[in-house]
């Protein structure tokens, strides 16, 4: 019996295992992707947000429409991707075996990349085991997958970036976020992720933590609590809230079980690399979350610097194409890690200000927004007579569309994309709301603060369902979701470019022009 | 519950529309999707009974990892329903150990 051979074996159809295997075909290899699932594209398919990054990094392009282009583009480069697969053992001389419906397959590549992605990880408390206790990601996978939300009311447990977009995404579906909690005392995950939550009036409270879920049958109730320095719930601080659903976003583990399996070096459950992400087994590559939690901005990068590296190694890429290919997308990789939430400052909270010393907003870090008086030290903030952008984007991310956004050159984020953007002063702002549209964070807002007759204007992205119409009366809700005075919608855009966000331009009283920031209609001040 | 039209992904469940029983009570839910996500979306969070304490659970991966949410379908107990996807005339049973609830009429 013979086994059937590949050039590369991918385990794993997210962003790194169908980018490693795209670069491995193109290079002519033979090329095989192994999936458990039913469809390709890993979490790609429920991420409905639009990613960060720069140009290179498919930014301001939401998640699942990247997920089509990469399957397009494993299509045409001749990838062979096996659903229903799971790969169950990696042996030696890169032997491994699938289960399949029909029973188990035996294969052997040249080279083997693991992109196995992550697992949620879990936080037991009284109840949890309850139905209505999920992960945030299996509330995302019911929602954009399916079209069925998990309740009507969630808490959100963790405030990193999963839990914050999916708290914003259990919105957009219509259900309502009581809270999100989370037991350090700052918001882990991208500022503007918590302030675009915050704003709609979902509290974010940090130093708190889930104590019960409470329910005959399933969650009717949860109790949270604030938690001490030392992560001890305070007693006498239990609050209760009436929800049917508790999402749990406390952090993802690698999927590396093949690579402990197949004896490669690990270090405290991280695989041991060498600069071309091949494990300590020649030919045996990982990459993406299976090798580390990070984006999936990340993940894609680090699959094709995998699939390079494999062509190199078997003799499908020269040194000289590998060497150029791979100069490449290190760089795009070094661009994605830097910045305040890089890698190497993951879990630090001695950082107090931006790369361009400006004090961090504290009250982002402890609350989900920045006030007033912190945002006047930002070079995105400003103040101008007529239409004009107000950016309140205030902590080092790796995010750029914004720049490209405008055709009049109005902002500048500079050459490196974790820089804070600054509108320019001479710049002449045509109203166009491109740049709001862009903005991955939904920080930048079109102000007009004297509009007349004693109104300002302000545009804001909209992503919720329905739209609010011309006319329309409501309340302009501040940064921290309080209601603070009436408003009145004069318009809603919505078109192809703006690619669902709304443009929703409100009017409200002069006084408001630099505190309103969401609308309610029907909601009174 | 359905989301009809999401400000992002358009109209949803769109898909045809399919018979099924849970517990011998009629249901509908959309072909091919998980049988899961049709079993929520008429209000069913139970999916199975604990067999030492007896303990209700439901769905809390959605992705076919956790077994929590296995169930007896078409007589076969331990379907992880979270990856089944629904069909036509589909026989799904609250599971009560490793055995199908008694049905009740």
């Amino acid at each position: 019996m013979s086994i059937p051979r590949y050039d590369l074996i991918v385990v794993g159809a997210g962003p790194a295992g169908l980018c490693g295997a795209i670069e491995a075909a193109k290079a002519g290899m033979r090329t095989v992707v192994f999936d458990e699932n039913a469809r390709p594209g890993g979490q790609l398919f429920k991420q409905i947000h639009k990613f960060f990054g720069s140009k290179e990094h498919m930014a301001k392009v939401r998640g699942f429409h990247i997920g089509e282009q990469l399957l397009e583009q494993a299509k045409e480069a001749g990838v062979e991707v096996e659903l229903n697969a799971t790969v169950l053992g990696l042996y030696p001389e890169h032997e491994v075996t699938v289960m399949k419906e029909d029973g188990i397959h035996h294969y052997r590549g040249a080279n083997v990349l693991i992109a196995a992605g992550a697992r949620e990880n879990s936080l037991p408390f009284r109840g949890w085991t309850k139905p209505g206790v999920m992960g945030a990601g299996a509330a995302q996978t019911m929602i954009h997958l399916y079209g069925v939300t998990p309740g009507k009311r969630a808490l959100v447990v963790g405030s990193g970036n999963v839990g914050l977009v999916v708290s914003y995404q259990l919105l957009q579906a219509g259900m309502e976020v009581a809270a999100i909690v989370d037991a350090a005392p700052r918001i882990g995950g991208y500022g503007v992720h918590a302030s675009k939550v915050t704003r709609t009036g979902v509290p974010i409270l940090v130093s708190h933590t889930v104590l019960e879920a409470k329910g005959e049958e399933g969650v009717e109730q949860a109790v949270i609590a604030e938690v001490d320095e030392h992560f001890q719930p305070i007693p006498g601080t239990e609050q209760t809230l009436d929800v049917d659903t508790i999402c749990l976003a406390v952090g993802l583990s690698p999927m590396n079980q093949l690579m402990k399996m197949a004896g490669c070096q690990m270090d405290a459950g991280i695989p041991v690399l060498d600069e071309n992400l091949m494990t300590s087994i020649p030919g045996i590559y990982s990459a993406g979350d299976a090798m580390g939690i990070e984006e999936a901005s990340s993940a894609m990068i680090e699959g094709r610097m995998a699939g390079l590296a494999a062509a190199n190694r078997i003799g499908f890429l020269d040194d000289a194409s590998f060497a150029a290919a791979m100069a490449q997308q290190r760089e795009a990789l070094e661009r994605l890690r830097k910045g305040m939430f890089a890698p190497e400052n993951r879990g630090r909270t001695d950082l107090t200000e931006t790369d361009e010393h400006i004090p961090l907003s504290q009250t982002l870090l402890k609350k989900g927004f920045v006030t007033e008086r912190e945002l006047e030290a930002f070079p995105g903030y400003t103040h101008k007579v007529g239409v004009h952008p107000v950016i309140e984007c205030t902590q080092n991310i790796p995010c750029n569309p914004c720049q490209d956004a405008c055709r009049f050159g109005c902002i500048a984020v500079g050459e490196e994309i974790t820089q804070l953007p600054a509108v320019q002063e001479e710049s002449k702002c045509v109203g166009c709301g491109m740049c709001v549209a862009s903005c991955s964070g939904q920080a930048i807002f079109l102000v007009n603060e004297d509009a007349g007759e004693d109104k300002a204007t302000v545009t804001l992205p909209y992503e919720f369902l329905p739209y609010p119409e011309a006319g329309a009366r409501g309340a302009a809700l501040d940064r921290s979701g309080k209601p603070v005075c009436e408003a009145e919608v004069i318009s809603c855009k919505v078109c192809p470019a703006f690619d669902h966000t709304a443009l929703l331009t409100i009017s409200v009283p002069k006084a408001y022009a630099a505190s309103a920031r969401f609308f309610r209609e029907g909601a009174e001040a | 519950m359905r989301v009809q039209e999401h400000p992002i992904l358009g109209r949803m469940n769109t898909g045809k529309e399919v018979r099924f029983t849970f517990d011998g009570r009629k249901m509908t839910g959309r072909e091919g999707e998980p049988v899961a996500e049709a079993l929520s979306a008429n209000g069913v969070r139970i999916h199975r009974y604990t067999s030492k304490n007896h303990e209700p659970r439901g769905i809390f991966c959605a992705i076919g990892r956790c077994t929590d949410c296995v169930m007896v379908v078409d007589g076969v107990p331990n379907i992880r329903t979270c990856i089944t996807p629904l069909r036509e005339g589909m026989d799904v049973r609250t599971q009560d150990g490793i055995h199908a609830k008694e049905a009740e009429e």
